[in-house]
Parts: structure tokens; sequence; C-alpha cells
């Protein structure tokens, strides 16, 4: 998967591009939750540039949010649209999220 | 009509064969781009869950998938020599409570029944036999 990472003041923006399913997942997990371990305390994780996302997508971003909420840490997410918001909102994961629409909202909302 | 009839074994590396399959059928058809965005979470999802959940030994299984696709629907049958399992029968997840409660087991199930127009199980000589409908006009 590509993950481009880019730092912005004290926060990481997170670009999740392609896919993420059942082979990238661990990917995309280990990178958020490595972030936030080694003491990433505002992350944005975009998705404008994802095409697709399976349920294991969304339980790595869950043990990711877990990760966030253990070490007081703000895990936001944005660039949601289409199926990829369509398939938020069935699994109930647009209550669960803060969710904004640009980084550049998702960074001011962290400010 | 036109039918695609393929076979993987029971490994995650193998499911983007499938995914191309499906992709290659809709070109041929000119299926709308939401349809067969639709049935490739519902086949990813139920092909994981064989994979993960249906085998209780090591060993290399055969899953047999055929696409199918006319102006109305864009159907997925899948086949596999795997333990019973009706997705049906699997319990809806609780999409109460907060990040630290939330159950994620059943996403992938609640995908594929609320993706899908229509979802069929029937087991027959030791074999899972699953229907995935999805219609064009809804």
């Amino acid at each position: 998967m590509d993950l481009p990472e880019e730092r912005i003041g004290d926060a990481v923006v997170l670009d999740a591009r392609g896919r993420i399913d059942s082979t990238t997942a661990k990917e995309f997990g280990d990178r958020m939750i490595g972030l936030i371990e080694s003491g990433c305390r505002h992350l944005v994780v975009d998705f404008k540039n994802l095409v697709y996302i399976s349920s294991a997508g969304f339980r790595a971003l869950l043990l990711a949010a877990r990760k966030a909420d253990e070490t007081e840490s703000a895990l936001v997410l944005c660039g949601i649209t289409g199926k990829i918001r369509q398939l938020f909102e069935i699994g109930g994961f647009t209550d669960l999220f803060r969710i904004y629409p640009s980084r550049e909202d998702g960074l001011s909302a962290l400010r | 009509m036109a039918t695609i009839a393929t076979a993987i074994p029971n490994r995650r590396a193998e499911i983007p064969r499938v995914a191309r399959v499906v992709d290659d059928l809709a070109a041929a058809q000119g299926l709308p781009g939401d349809v067969v965005a639709d049935m490739q979470v519902a086949l990813d999802e139920v092909l994981t869950n064989i994979i993960s959940y249906g085998y209780a030994d090591e060993g290399v299984h055969v899953i047999q998938v055929r696409v199918t696709a006319d102006e109305r629907s864009l159907t997925a049958e899948i086949e596999d020599d795997g333990r019973p399992f009706n997705l049906l029968d699997a319990p809806e997840p609780d999409l109460r409570g907060g990040v630290r409660d939330r159950a994620v087991g059943g996403l992938g199930i609640r995908f594929v029944r609320t993706l899908m127009d229509h979802v069929e199980y029937s087991r027959a000589a030791d074999r899972n036999h699953l229907v995935l409908t999805r219609r064009t006009a809804r």
C-alpha cells in the first residue's frame, strides 16, 4: 500500500492511497498504531485517494482508534465520499469517528 | 448474458484474481460502476470469510466462483468444501457502543447483506453454495 505521510506542525497527515483489503489492512493498521506509539498526538487519515476498503480495513481503523484513546491522541478522518462513505455508514462508523471533508478541515479542528 | 467461471485456492492473495474476473465481465457488459463496486466488496468479504474460517486444516482447498451478468443483474455463485456456514444465520453486528466497546466481527457479513439485493445459501454434498445478486435497477 502507498501510505505517504506529511508532517504539518505537530500533526501527521496519512494519505491512504489505493486499497485497504485483507492483504493490506495490517500494513495500514500498523502504520497508524506505529505513528501513535511513537508520539504522534494528532493524526489525520485522508481517504480521498482511497478506491476500496473492506471490513479488514475498518477493523484496523478501530484498533488504531483504541490506541489513540489509550494514549489520549486524536485520530480524525477526512476525504470520505462515495462508496467508501456508504460503507462507513453501513458499518456505523460515521458515529464513531470525527470526520472532516478535507485534511485542512481536520487539521484546523485539531489546533 | 455472459458468464465467467473461475476457481481459486484458499489463499487471500488469490482473491484479486476473482476481482479481475468481475472487472472483465463488467467491462464487457457495460455494467454500472456502483453495481460492480458493491459486488467486489461482497465477494471480497465472502471469500475472505471462507478462507479465514472455513477450514479446519491447513490444506489447499478450491473455491469455485461463477460470475454472471445480464442487463438486470450481476450474480456471483461461490462454492466451497469448507465447514457448513450459512452467512444468513450469522447475527447482525452490534453497531452501538464507542470505540472501546464496538465489535468489528460481523461487519463483512453486514456489508454483504446490505449491498446485495439477494443472498441465497444452500448446502449439498458437503459443499457450501452461496449466490449473491446485485440488481442493476433498484
